[in-house]
């Protein structure tokens, strides 16, 4: 596929057995993203959109066809070379956070890099300090509110630089006020130059993201520049 | 516990203080086990040396132990039929405990790892291999193990040693006890036993999550 892309994806395919019958997840879908795109992935649910997510982060493996991130492509690599990879290049962000709960805020940023030798409390500092949450750091999951849970995961995210986020629903279970502040930050990371994918239902997110691909039936339905999302779109 | 300091170790510590009561509670009951382990252990040990050097009372150095054990012997003119009864019991009594102590174990980090099973998805999501993963657990376990061991030592063993003591005491007699040894070899093997021990059940009750794919481990944690 085109040269130049930071992410290919050709022909994926993904079937699961679901009560003794086969669904395609995904079915034969194609797409490119630039580096330092910002992307939103549309459609209802079972669209495939997590599906596809999971492809793009090295969680799953297609059952046919290849992801391509930078040089690396995902379907050749083992499952303890997908984990490095991930570790590595990719911030996951969640729809219900999936912070540890025995874990402050702080502890939750510096868990992908527990392993290392490097002392990274400062930069785990810095970064809840630019998610506005610099009073909070000694607070377990359970003390902070949707919003502010939702900002530590994005700390975390970001705490080993990485150059693709991969955000399923990231607006999807906090108020829109919140969510607001949210998209402003994904933003910013994009005018840094981060690459990011969001799957959602939410069209404030859609409208202030470069480009918005619209997904049926796991495939593509609609892709290119962004355009105003039609009225009627619940996703 | 943060910073460099933030490692596996400090991360299972944070979860066994998170769930204070179910920790204090498996250490409660892993200690007694492995309390009575070692007593049978050390009681073992006590008349082996008995019959193999078949001298007088054998002095022990239970921290906190009373003098009564003192009047308590076996008895000199006890066959040596009996002898062997006394020494397979006492090894039974101390396999079926450990036995026991291995399932309390197993049952509380299944249980803890079913809870996690999010947290597991998680940890995987964000790129830690299986090993990583099952390196927390296991520290985990193991802490359960060196805690439970200590205050099996220090505190179980007193006070069984000296409850045993006072049962007997009140008995009509015939009955017959051997002060318990504890030395430093006994010391190091329960240890090793108890970290051994909390190490494996570990690890059987929480390799399979672990190697599932994050995919399908990974639900909604907090």
């Amino acid at each position: 596929m085109s040269d130049g892309q930071f992410i290919t994806v050709e022909g994926i395919r993904k079937t699961y057995r679901v009560g003794g019958s086969n669904v395609n997840a995904l079915d034969g879908l194609d797409m490119t993203l630039a580096k330092g795109e910002m992307c939103t992935l549309m459609g209802p649910s079972g669209s495939g959109k997590t599906t596809l997510l999971n492809m793009l982060g090295g969680l799953d493996v297609p059952d046919e066809g290849s992801v391509r991130i930078g040089k690396v492509e995902l379907t050749r690599l083992s499952e303890g070379q997908r984990a490095a990879f991930r570790r590595g290049n990719v911030g996951f962000i969640f729809q219900f956070f999936n912070l540890i709960p025995s874990l402050t805020a702080l502890e939750n940023v510096l868990v992908p890099v527990m392993f290392d030798s490097r002392d990274m409390s400062d930069r785990a500092r810095e970064l809840l300090e630019r998610v506005g949450l610099s009073n909070r750091e000694g607070h377990l999951p359970g003390e902070l509110s949707g919003g502010e849970r939702q900002r530590v995961a994005i700390a975390r995210a970001l705490i080993n630089d990485p150059s693709l986020i991969l955000a399923d629903e990231p607006t999807g279970n906090i108020d829109s006020e919140t969510a607001r502040e949210i998209v402003s930050l994904f933003k910013e990371l994009n005018s840094e130059g981060k690459t990011l994918i969001l799957a959602t239902h939410d069209r404030l997110v859609a409208s202030r993201s470069g480009r918005s691909l619209r997904m049926r039936d796991g495939r593509l339905v609609r892709g290119g520049p962004q355009k105003r999302a039609p009225a009627g779109d619940s996703g | 516990m943060i910073g460099r300091t933030f490692n596996p170790a400090s991360y299972a510590i944070s979860h066994l203080r998170h769930g204070l009561f179910r920790s204090l509670t498996t250490v409660a009951t892993l200690s007694i086990t492995l309390a009575f382990a070692i007593l049978t252990s050390s009681m073992l040990l006590g008349v082996t040396q008995r019959i193999d050097e078949d001298e007088g009372l054998l002095r022990g150095n239970i921290p906190g132990s009373i003098d009564m054990f003192s009047e308590f012997n076996i008895d000199p003119e006890l066959s040596e039929e009996a002898r062997s009864a006394l020494l397979h019991w006492m090894f039974l009594t101390t396999a079926l405990v450990l036995i026991v102590a291995f399932f309390i174990v197993y049952n509380t980090m299944a249980m803890s790892v079913e809870e996690r099973r999010a947290e597991i998805g998680v940890l995987r999501a964000i790129g830690f291999s299986t090993a990583e993963v099952l390196r927390i657990f296991l520290i985990e376990g193991g802490m359960i193990g060196i805690i439970s061991w200590t205050v099996a030592l220090f505190l179980g063993m007193p006070f069984i040693v000296n409850l045993a003591a006072y049962l007997i005491s009140k008995g009509d007699g015939g009955l017959f006890f051997v002060q318990p040894v504890i030395d430093l070899p006994l010391a190091a093997l329960s240890l090793a036993v108890s970290v051994g021990l909390c190490l494996i059940s570990t690890y059987l009750a929480s390799i399979r999550r672990i190697r599932k794919p994050p995919v399908d481990t990974m639900r909604p944690a907090v």
